[in-house]
């Protein structure tokens, strides 16, 4: 079997939280991933997919199989064009949350993946892109 | 492959089984959240049409417990307990817990099991002799 190097799915509904989800793990698991490293891809995956939903009403992930210093890792892309976020410093504390939530889903992500990048600006959308690198 | 693909669109469900004076509550491996959202309601009507002096959460078959699933399993567990029940988590895989706490999530004060068999045992002991609420 050929893995595809990149891809999206688009999150509207709540139930294309869960499709997401499963993409990811597989998309994880061809990659070479082990199981506690695809469970940490797919948990990081299932918060920021909910944000989307929840605080901007959908937008797209994107995904892309990395290699470099011959390494491989995984990226995962979720972008939004919903009110963004004011202050991103703020929204990475622990415990802020603006959506009833635990306001655990931007650091808990963090802390499951390798690296974070979050772009937004009120008004114009947020994206966070989030990798992991195969140990 | 570490898991198998499953094809979509097979609805996953709650299974709610009574087993002796214990429901037993079986999740699917990968709910969404409209069927994470229908535990409560499902449990809790059981609760309400069986007598029975707890219930025995089964996790074995979950993949992943992001922040969403575990505040709705402590939510649930509260519940249960305001209608004089007990509620043990079983069968949490090794991959979910260390994913979970990472994550930063907690199960509050559920007491938890290492399989539904020895959950099945905890239920109804070191609490009061007769917790059943109805004659």
């Amino acid at each position: 079997m050929t893995l595809q190097e990149c891809g999206e799915i688009e999150i509207n509904v709540e139930h294309d939280i869960a499709i997401a989800r499963r993409a990811v793990r597989d998309i994880a698991a061809e990659l070479g991933f082990g199981v506690t490293e695809t469970a940490r891809i797919v948990t990081a995956a299932s918060e920021l997919g909910r944000n989307v939903h929840k605080y901007a009403g959908g937008g797209v992930m994107r995904w892309r199989a990395l290699n470099k210093n011959e390494r491989n890792g995984l990226e995962l892309s979720f972008e939004d064009h919903g009110p963004g976020i004011a202050d991103v410093d703020e929204a990475m504390r622990e415990g802020h949350t603006t959506g009833g939530g635990l306001g655990m889903g931007l650091p808990g992500a963090k802390r499951l993946m390798d690296e974070m990048e979050i772009n937004s600006a009120p008004g114009t959308g947020t994206t966070v892109i989030v990798r992991k690198w195969r140990r | 492959m570490h898991s198998p693909k499953r094809p979509e669109g097979i609805a996953e469900t709650i299974t709610v089984t009574k087993v002796r004076e214990v429901l037993l509550v079986t999740m699917p491996s990968d709910p969404d959240d409209p069927t994470i959202c229908a535990l409560q309601e499902k449990t809790l009507e059981a609760m309400d049409q069986h007598t029975v002096t707890g219930l025995v959460l089964d996790l074995t078959r979950v993949e992943i417990l992001d922040s969403y699933f575990a505040r709705t399993v402590a939510e649930t567990a509260q519940m249960v307990e305001l209608m004089g029940g007990e509620t043990i988590i079983a069968g949490m895989r090794p991959a979910v817990a260390i994913t979970a706490t990472e994550l930063g999530v907690s199960l509050g004060r559920t007491r938890t099991a290492l399989n539904v068999d020895r959950a099945l045992d905890m239920v109804g002991r070191a609490r009061h002799p007769k917790p059943r609420r109805r004659a």
